[in-house]
């Protein structure tokens, strides 16, 4: 289960496209299946570059929120 | 897998960027890419080259860019076509005709690149491909 594994910080803020989908999948690579990646993130393209990506390699998007013009989103490794 | 073939005409900054953004976008989504670089983009294949200008008429948009660049918000050209390619998944191409035109040798190129080929080499890669482009 996702909520025994921890979940891994990447900390993609005031970084431009692709730097945020480039941390994200970096971090990836390191993760084990079923763990969750939060990605803070300002590159307003974040949410839709990562649901896209995430669509492509066959990884789950659990949550996306903003807050103050940070972008928090989770991603569930498979 | 999907494929992303791509052809390098520039060595400028507005040109060479969309190419290393999308390569590596591109790897980090599980895609093949194949990058064909020719005529003045051989020469952002030479050895150290980091790309320092934009293309003329955008002249008093470089130091917006070259910021970016500086602040760590956009990585270096080289770094990220280096990663890209250290994927396993992005191929890179020189152009055997203009290696030929401006006396430029195999060893004056970064050893990233993966082979020196002609039209008729990369046209089948492109013709495979699911999506391709030509930046110049």
């Amino acid at each position: 289960m996702a909520e025994n594994r921890k979940t891994v910080i990447v900390d993609a803020r005031y970084m431009s496209c692709p730097g945020p989908l480039i941390a994200a999948s970096e971090a990836a690579k390191k993760a084990e299946p079923g763990q969750v990646i939060r990605l803070l993130a300002t590159d307003p393209a974040a949410p839709s570059d990562i649901g896209e990506w995430a669509r492509e390699v066959g990884y789950k998007v659990l949550k996306v929120s903003e807050r103050e013009g940070i972008y928090e989103i989770e991603v569930e490794i498979r | 897998m999907p494929k992303l073939s791509i052809i390098v005409s520039s060595d400028k900054l507005d040109k060479l960027y969309p190419a290393a953004i999308l390569a590596s976008t591109a790897a980090a989504m599980d895609w093949e890419a194949e990058l064909f670089f020719t005529f003045w983009g051989l020469f952002a294949l030479k050895k150290g080259y980091e790309p320092k200008n934009v293309s003329k008429d955008y002249a008093q948009y470089e130091e917006a860019i070259l910021g970016s660049v500086e602040s760590g918000s956009l990585p270096r050209w080289r770094a990220l076509l280096n990663s890209a390619r250290q994927t396993g998944k992005v191929r890179i191409y020189a152009c055997s005709t203009t290696l030929n035109t401006f006396g430029i040798k195999r060893e004056d190129l970064e050893d990233f690149v993966d082979d020196i080929i002609g039209a008729a080499t990369f046209l089948p890669k492109a013709k495979s491909s699911d999506v391709t482009l030509f930046i110049s």
